[in-house]
């Protein structure tokens, strides 16, 4: 069985053995903020939890809404069940793990119990110390495109879920399928807001 | 729209057999039934008719899971065609299955295919560009290859009645190495697009920048409706605004009383009767049955794509032709070309914040060739040439990524429309090399019991300097424009990646070092017609479909001259 489907069984089964490290973590993070609302299909809870915490960091709700708001969490769970190859998959997980060690040497705490001060000084260095996507022409990357690295894939990602969800696809960026017509050079000011397709 | 019939059990004889729906194939079949002929069609895929079966033309990001990207399970079946980029879910369902159909790769050779009635003709690029003499005279001038048994003038007229019906947009400039076609009115350049264009063309005299021309209808035409600037081209068009097989010429030969189209088709072989001393039909596998069926015809047309249509050739073994049908020169399966272009430069443009446009233009800028044009422009460093496609626009939202900043405000702020940005990418003329070549891999057979391709091509040291000019230009083209952050790449990549096959099957003066003559008939074997792809005896550096179309074309008006004065 492929990890995937594997993971989709451990999903559905009560009682299997693998269920059991997520219950513990279910159970423990009833103590803990925050508390995870959904029930991850390829995340553990307590990674869940981190990505929850890292997104809502990355994309918080202002006067418009936040990732949290757009499940942008729960997206990005589903990319690494179903997106991912094995090789990815794993990669990944071994990363958050490795995110988080580093938070706690650093800060003495787990990523999603740091204060914001120093949040945000952990994000600070991510960004200062991950790599940068190359830019593309016609959807590949141009020149030799290196790892990018943990932080900066949730980004992109958390980014690709939040503006392709429907609220900010339709009701925020300006959402117009079938335009009719190009025209070239219009002031911004007509439209406002950027296209959302 | 009336039903295809593709009821092909009742009729085993037609008066035609056309092998492939793509963009050849479709023309073929256009022609022929438009001139009565009884028409057979041989599609190796299912049917894919227009509006009818593009389940995802309407598909907004969120309506699906992964917001257009695909499934790490079905993308598996796309490995080759994903490496191109193009491949996702919204249009994966159009091409082929990587899984099911291999080939051998003797060296790295991207093959990407679409196995449904319209082929590629729901893919491609739609950029259309008519060769000139500067092309046609090419491999006579300079040696390479064999020379064009045709040149400009013979194909002009085919040129504009292909034009007229497939409908290309596009501006007149004048130029003798990209002739004009008959247009529809131009798209339009954008703010940006506008500025370069003005900036490039008074830094470099002799180089001008126009607006991509492309089978984009911008006026109705024949019923089909005008492109509604929604750029979601590659899951079939509602309005049939680009050209298709589907949307334009197999509706017209459908309209004829004279198509008959049969789907999940594989053509084994042309059957060459050596008693008759002619080729009198097509022997295919039924995709689903595996049943061998025999159909037969008076003339048969190959467009089946460049390398499926020598691999084909090249099955097709008798008495006459024991190394494959019309091999008597040894060149079939040689002579393998694509385009390179992966080359250019991209950068940041400072300006024009208060601008912006409306509607997703599918459709870019083009660059004209402009080195080795004539004596004044001849460089030493290689022989044909190279344009450049391109295109401006501002950012979006994903250029969050690389920012270093997250938070309330930055998300906020990606609200807004990015910086502008603009890139060319360069289109490499390859020459037509002997040892660049196909060949069929008898230890390996795929689920139909067909022995598969092996390729074995590369780019070679004139490909290679046209390149480095390219990346060259393109970076001084940019900084003159004032264009900032400039990135000049080489993606060296291997042959395949233009999706531009051509060669294999060439069109020459003489039977002994080709396969076709100048009506794209097999020397040996009059009554087989070659007309994608594989009939290329040198590459150009434009697109080349809209030849292909025009070739095509001239091809079925020869071929039903010589049937009525009873010479095939």
């Amino acid at each position: 069985m492929d990890r995937r489907a594997a993971l989709k069984k451990t999903a559905v089964v009560a009682g299997s053995a693998a269920l059991v490290p997520s219950l513990f973590s279910l159970l423990q993070s009833c103590r803990q903020q925050p508390r995870l609302g959904w029930e991850p299909i390829f995340l553990s809870v307590n990674q869940a939890e981190l990505i929850s915490t890292l997104v809502d960091a990355l994309l918080p709700r202002t006067e418009t809404p936040g990732a949290l708001d757009m499940k942008v969490d729960m997206f990005i769970d589903v990319v690494f069940a179903k997106l991912f190859d094995t090789k990815g998959q794993d990669e990944m997980i071994t990363e958050i793990d490795r995110f988080d060690e580093l938070c706690t040497e650093k800060f003495g705490s787990k990523f999603t119990e740091l204060n914001t001060t120093d949040r945000e000084e952990y994000l600070k260095q991510k960004e200062a110390e991950s790599g940068k996507f190359n830019g593309k022409v016609w959807g590949t990357a141009v020149g030799d495109q290196k790892p990018v690295g943990f932080y900066r894939t949730i980004k992109s990602l958390a980014l690709w879920g939040y503006f392709s969800s429907e609220e900010i696809g339709k009701n925020v960026l300006n959402y117009d399928p079938i335009p009719g017509e190009y025209l070239g050079c219009i002031p911004l000011s007509d439209v406002g807001n950027a296209w959302s397709l | 729209m009336a039903n295809y019939n593709i009821d092909a059990k009742r009729n085993m004889t037609y008066d035609a057999i056309v092998i492939g729906s793509g963009i050849s194939g479709g023309w073929a079949a256009k022609e022929l039934c438009e001139g009565g002929l009884k028409t057979l069609i041989l599609e190796r895929g299912r049917m894919v008719e227009h509006v009818i079966d593009y389940p995802t033309m309407n598909n907004d990001p969120w309506d699906l899971e992964l917001r257009g990207a695909l499934e790490a399970e079905d993308l598996k079946k796309h490995a080759i065609g994903a490496r191109a980029g193009f491949v996702g879910a919204n249009n994966g369902h159009f091409y082929a299955n990587d899984e099911e159909n291999p080939y051998t790769e003797v060296k790295p050779f991207l093959w990407v295919r679409g196995h449904q009635m319209g082929g590629r003709s729901l893919l491609w690029g739609k950029q259309c560009y008519r060769w000139s003499d500067l092309d046609f005279k090419a491999n006579a001038e300079d040696g390479h290859g064999v020379d064009w048994p045709i040149r400009y003038n013979d194909l002009e007229d085919w040129y504009t009645y292909v034009e007229k019906f497939a409908g290309i947009s596009g501006q007149a400039l004048g130029l003798t190495q990209l002739p004009d076609s008959h247009f529809l009115p131009p798209m339009e350049l954008n703010c940006v697009e506008k500025d370069i264009k003005s900036r490039i063309e008074k830094e470099f005299p002799g180089r001008v920048m126009t607006i991509g021309r492309a089978a984009h209808l911008t006026q109705p035409l024949n019923g089909r409706g005008q492109c509604q600037f929604r750029n979601r081209c590659d899951r079939g068009c509602p309005y049939g605004a680009y050209f298709s097989s589907n949307a334009v010429t197999l509706p017209a030969a459908n309209a004829t009383g004279n198509l008959t189209i049969r789907p999940h088709s594989i053509v084994n072989s042309i059957i060459y009767d050596d008693k008759k001393g002619k080729v009198t039909g097509v022997r295919i596998i039924d995709a689903e049955t595996n049943e061998s069926i025999e159909f037969y015809a008076k003339i048969i047309f190959c467009n089946a794509s460049t390398l499926s249509t020598t691999q084909i050739l090249m099955n097709s073994t008798s008495d006459r032709f024991a190394n494959g049908l019309g091999n008597d020169s040894g060149e079939l399966g040689h002579n393998l070309m694509d385009h390179t272009y992966r080359v250019g430069a991209m950068g940041r443009v400072e300006g024009h914040e208060d601008k912006y446009y409306k509607g997703r233009r599918p459709n870019g800028i083009y660059i004209p060739r402009y080195v080795n044009i004539d004596e004044k422009t001849k460089t030493d460093k290689f022989v044909r040439g190279f344009g450049y496609q391109g295109g401006g626009g501002r950012s979006n939202w994903s250029a969050g990524a690389n920012q270093e900043q997250f938070g309330g405000d930055f998300k906020d702020s990606l609200m807004k429309p990015g910086p502008w940005e603009f890139f060319i990418t360069g289109f490499a003329e390859c020459l037509p090399y002997h040892e660049n070549k196909v060949t069929l891999d008898k230890e390996k057979v795929d689920k139909w019991g067909q022995p598969v391709l092996a390729i074995d091509c590369e780019f070679k040291e004139n490909e290679k300097a046209i390149n480095k000019q390219i990346k060259k230009d393109a970076v001084e083209m940019l900084e003159k424009a004032g264009v900032k952050d400039i990135v000049g790449f080489d993606n060296e990549h291997e042959p395949g990646y233009g999706i531009h096959e051509m060669g294999t099957a060439r069109m020459g003066r003489d039977p002994r070092t080709s396969i076709l003559n100048g009506t794209n008939q097999i020397h040996a074997a009059k009554n087989v017609f070659v007309t994608d792809g594989a009939c290329m005896t040198s590459s150009s550096c434009v697109n080349p479909s809209l030849t292909y179309m025009a070739l095509t074309a001239r091809a079925v008006n020869h071929a039903i001259s010589e049937l009525k004065k009873k010479n095939l």
